[in-house]
């Protein structure tokens, strides 16, 4: 027998067996939210305490689990060798949480550098979900929550387009963050 | 295209602008000690600028403002009672 604490707003009975997926969840989307906002401050604390106790290794442990993670998510999407189509389908793997564009400073050609077997092309992340959680948590941004993200976006692209990747932080700001993204073509 | 307004009245003069913008869009303006927009084709809005300046003397038009769910405030008083 449970006590039943009141609570305002009405709670969605029915059956349910494990396989299936309810035709309603209850809540609203401020529940949502809410929760959201919870789930951002476990993480960030969850994220100073990894800093805490491994320093700075804690951004390589978590680079490499987003690496993992960006990996997978590569694998639903269709292989390609054409950067403006991978980033095109990097867009659609990070979603509308992580809004990002190619950027080029206003005197620059094209969107893209070739450095030998390397080419260089630098993206901004305007919306960014890290960076929401950092900030509603007061931690500083380049943490190890960002090398999730690192990881995460490296990952996706050595798998959509099957070379070695790495992406370094040039600039980071409340509105927007700059990164560099380097594919090494021999490293197919 | 990105449109950056200086209020003049605001700035100090104190140049952290200039070394934060990682694209020199500004430049201290000597005669006047103010800083001056000379490059805002080369904006990214990314807003570090805003959070250096401590006269807030600087205003960005035109741009994307990323999403701040964090900032509603109903959702914090929530937030504030539970942890
Ligand atoms: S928003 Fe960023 S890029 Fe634009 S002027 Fe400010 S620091 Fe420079
Ligand atoms: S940071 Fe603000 S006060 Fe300082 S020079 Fe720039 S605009 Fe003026």
């Amino acid at each position: 027998m449970a006590y039943e604490i009141k609570r305002e707003g009405k709670e969605v009975f029915g059956d349910f067996k494990p396989e299936l997926i309810p035709d309603e969840c209850g809540g609203d989307i401020d529940d949502y939210e809410e929760a959201l906002h919870v789930l951002m401050k476990f993480v960030g604390s969850m994220s100073s305490a990894l800093e805490q106790v491994s320093g700075r290794g804690a951004n390589a442990i978590v680079y490499q689990a987003g690496k993992r993670m960006g990996h997978e998510a590569g694998k639903m999407v269709e292989k390609t060798d054409d950067l403006e189509k991978a980033m095109q389908e990097l867009s659609e793997i990070l979603g509308a949480e992580f809004y990002f564009d190619m950027w080029k400073p206003a005197g620059q050609e094209g969107y893209t550098i070739e450095k030998g077997d390397e080419t260089v092309v630098k993206l901004i992340f305007r919306d960014c979900v890290v960076r929401q959680t950092l900030r509603r948590t007061g931690l500083p941004q380049k943490g190890p929550l960002c090398y999730l993200l690192y990881g995460y976006t490296v990952g996706a692209v050595e798998e959509v387009m099957d070379i070695r990747g790495k992406l370094d932080i040039d600039h980071v700001g409340p509105n927007a963050c700059l990164k560099t993204l380097t594919i090494k073509w021999s490293g197919k | 295209m990105v449109e950056i307004e200086i209020d003049e009245n605001a700035c100090v003069g104190c140049g952290s602008c200039v070394d934060d913008c990682p694209n020199d869009v500004y430049e201290m303006d000597e005669a006047k000690n103010k800083t001056k927009v000379v490059n805002a084709d080369d904006c990214m809005a990314c807003l570090s600028c805003h959070e250096i300046c401590p006269a807030e003397a600087m205003e960005h038009k035109n741009i994307h403002v990323a999403k701040r769910l964090y900032i509603d405030r109903k959702v914090n008083d929530v937030l504030n009672k539970i942890i």
